[in-house]
């Protein structure tokens, strides 16, 4: 059995100043979509249960060639990259042609491809849903739980209100939520072995693809501006009142 | 700005990243130790305070892992320990 | 061959191993290289340039030092010593201002270009000792096993506190420094500081700004913030005139300092505990199986003016590397054979200027240098310039009033233990 698992390079949020309103994204540290890792691990974790081979999906700029080995530490086998500068900030549509393009490429087919069901940093969530309907497979999205059988799967989707136990035939796409487990943290041992793990770097060329053609654009991207009331009171009295008018407390 | 700030303030402009443990602790029963009421002298981050009862007590949050309080106070005060690998603070100048 | 700790020491030892083609793993507990590193600001280049010589070209510094300034702070004025001699600007540059996030980030990657591991994110729990003699260490639930291991983990060193190489340490042989990080347009840096293209100042402050105690404050420019804040004894600061948050925040409000950072963005506060004791606070710097580098080793060194520690860190690293590769030959890492590394340091120029300056922590000791002298000092210049409404006293009865017989032999007596430094 094959497992895909696509995970995004992401800034470290926590590491991301704002510096007159713009983030500053200079010298901050790269890392995987949190959820992203909780895809990985439900995979590692279907393999653990079953012979299984999991591969690692990724594309974006070179440094996604050091990033994904905390994947490949954290118990991936091997990973197939797609690196072109372009890919950095791509935006999801253009990021599923890149991801379904390669997964075509793939000269294991994947029986199930994860997703986290958004990305660390823009959340778009679009990116798995998308894959399935270019590569025309079924997809189910806020899994919490994956059960893997002869050619399909028993996936626990957690709604607002409810749980939906669907079975889905292989392959298939499913998006994982944060609270599907806890990932796992690698051992030094691990670390160390993740950096001879077989990559697979291929260029969006060798994929006869053509990144031009983006959907949306980003025209702003802005820390909300904070207007301070500058309320002064001399006491608490005045203090409780001034929170009552604002609608702040005792509602 | 640049004015005086706040310790929470200034402490606030820092990277903490979050840890499951508390890695420094007062040892039991050394509460009131005056070696121990030191340490709210020495930590740059304030950290260190005495309460109604005279016992020295100790927020964690916001360790900047200097280890000033161990040298003032030492081991015979403190359980002292750093915080677990990519847990505390993480300089983005330092 | 396993080292612990991913800041100047460590790094520096791996960089000089990987290149020698050894495996080498280094294990820093922060999320990167410097990520737990705090410096003053400055790196004196000179003594470690040929040590590295394909480092210095593309390292980030942030400017070289072409102004240093002295400044005897008393409580209502201050003097200042500026010194900028075109020397300070001719390259190659003695000293730059850095980052240690930025720095020590940069330097790994170096390291790892020439085939050292880097793990980071780990933090190593305990040493790993079989019949006295270190073998290994334990990370992540984890025993790692290695022929030596270098303690490269900085300033309380618990690698080399658990191997017995040392106690704990005392709060007289250490200072704690502090600073915050204040960000300001690259223009308004180079206007108030008086630079041009990379030049960058330094100060120290002596004086009221520690309220007596031993220490100082320092301000260092780097390209676009200046690192602003207060070293001071640990053992003077728990006598408990002032909280150490206290003593950074009146300095702030000092007129002198104040214009200096006026707008400026405090972008972080950080602190690191700095060795000070000298030669007489030193561990032994190596056992079976395991050397002590850099901060951990207690190198670092105040003698004043200048205050140095990260020169040392990559210099005993260095020489770490080289002692182990002479203990390989031999394949016997005991301490026996590991002793070349003392006898590396001494042929050095660490040990050399741990033993001329041996004394420096004792003379410096004298709370008149941090007190008395810049209040008189003070005292003297306003006599000197002050122009009173009627009649201006002669200058050198002035002077003399304050150097009386019994002051005079005080100061002669101070003289007496400087010409020790």
């Amino acid at each position: 059995m094959n497992i895909v698992v696509a995970m995004k390079q992401i800034p470290d949020l926590q590491q991301i100043r704002i510096r007159n309103r713009q983030p500053v994204f200079e010298d901050v540290p790269l890392t995987l979509g949190p959820i992203d890792k909780n895809a990985l691990e439900a995979a590692v974790a279907i393999k653990e249960q079953l012979e299984a081979q999991v591969t690692v999906l990724s594309a974006g700029d070179e440094n996604v060639e050091d990033t994904v080995k905390e994947a490949l530490a954290a118990g991936a086998d091997q990973c197939y990259l797609v690196l072109d500068d372009a890919l950095k900030n791509a935006e999801s549509s253009v990021t599923a042609e890149v991801l379904a393009a390669a997964l075509k490429q793939m000269e294991d087919k994947p029986d199930l491809i994860l997703f986290g069901e958004g990305s660390g940093d823009n959340y778009s969530g679009q990116v798995g849903s998308r894959v399935a309907a270019i590569l025309d497979l079924p997809q189910v999205g806020y899994a919490s739980a994956i059960e893997v059988g002869e050619g399909k799967a028993v996936v626990t989707r957690s709604l607002e209100n409810c749980e939906e136990v669907v079975e889905v035939t292989l392959p298939a796409v499913v998006t994982v939520i944060a609270g599907i487990n806890e990932p796992r943290i690698p051992s030094v041992s691990q670390i160390l072995k993740a950096g001879r793990k077989p990559k697979e770097i291929v260029e969006p060329d060798e994929l006869n693809l053509d990144l031009e053609n983006a959907k949306t654009d980003t025209l702003s991207n802005l820390a909300p501006e904070t207007q301070r009331k500058r309320v002064v009171v001399k006491s608490v009295d005045e203090l409780i009142q001034a929170l009552t008018s604002e609608a702040l407390i005792g509602r | 700005m640049s004015e005086v700030l706040g310790l929470k303030e200034k402490l606030g402009r820092n990277v903490f990243k979050h840890s499951e443990h508390r890695h420094i602790n007062i040892k039991e029963g050394r509460e009131k130790d005056p070696q121990l009421k030191k340490a709210v002298l020495v930590c740059p981050a304030g950290l260190y305070s005495v309460n109604d009862n005279g016992e020295v007590e100790l927020t964690i949050d916001g360790c900047l892992e200097c280890g000033t309080c161990r040298l003032a106070c030492g081991p015979e005060l403190l359980e002292w320990n750093y915080p677990d690998g990519g847990a505390g603070v993480q300089f983005r100048f330092g | 061959m396993i080292i612990v700790g991913g800041g100047l020491s460590g790094l520096a030892a791996a960089y000089t191993l990987a290149q020698e083609g050894l495996e080498v793993l280094v294990l820093e507990r922060g999320d990167y290289s410097g990520a737990k590193n705090v410096t003053g600001g400055r790196l004196y280049v000179n003594p470690v340039r040929e040590l590295f010589p394909d480092l210095w070209k593309k390292a980030p510094f942030e400017r070289f030092i072409a102004h240093e300034q002295v400044v005897m702070m008393a409580k209502e004025r201050s003097v200042t010593i500026d010194y900028s001699g075109s020397e300070l600007a001719v390259e190659p540059y003695q000293s730059y201002s850095i980052l240690r996030a930025k720095f020590d980030r940069w330097l790994a990657k170096q390291a790892e270009r020439k085939g050292a591991m880097l793990v980071t994110k780990n933090r190593v729990d305990d040493v790993i000792m079989e019949n006295g003699r270190v073998i290994g260490v334990w990370a992540g639930g984890e025993e790692l096993r290695s022929d030596v291991v270098i303690a490269c983990d900085g300033v309380l060193s618990f690698t080399a506190e658990k191997a017995g190489l040392r106690k704990p340490g005392r709060a007289n042989d250490y200072a704690v420094g502090y600073k915050e990080i204040i960000e300001l347009p690259l223009e308004v840096i180079e206007a108030r500081f008086n630079l041009e293209g990379n030049e960058g100042a330094a100060r120290l402050f002596m004086g009221e700004v520690t309220q007596g105690m031993f220490g100082g404050g320092f301000l260092y420019t780097n390209k676009e913030s200046i690192s602003l804040g207060v070293v001071v004894g640990i053992h003077d600061l728990m006598q408990g005139e002032v909280a150490a948050p206290e003593l950074i925040d009146l300095f702030k409000q000092r007129p002198e300092i104040r214009r200096l950072i006026k707008d400026g963005n405090t972008a972080e506060y950080s602190g690191h505990a700095i060795p000070e004791g000298g030669l007489k606070a030193m561990g032994k710097l190596f056992g079976d199986g395991i050397l002590v580098a850099g901060d951990a080793a207690g190198m670092a060194m105040n003698i004043g003016i200048t205050v140095r520690g990260m020169e040392y860190a990559l210099a005993s690293g260095y020489i770490a590397a080289q002692a182990y590769l002479k203990a390989r030959e031999r394949q016997d890492y005991s301490a026996a054979s590991l002793s070349v590394y003392q006898k590396l340091l001494d042929e050095s120029f660490i040990m050399k200027d741990f033993n001329s300056f041996k004394d420096a922590p004792q003379v410096l000791e004298n709370p008149r240098f941090f007190n008395y002298y810049p209040e008189m000092v003070g005292d003297m210049m306003k006599e000197i310039y002050e122009v009173p409404n009627g009649p201006k006293k002669k200058i050198f009865p002035t002077v003399k009033s304050r150097l009386k017989f019994g002051e005079l032999m005080a100061m002669a007596g101070d003289l007496r233990k400087v010409m020790k430094i």
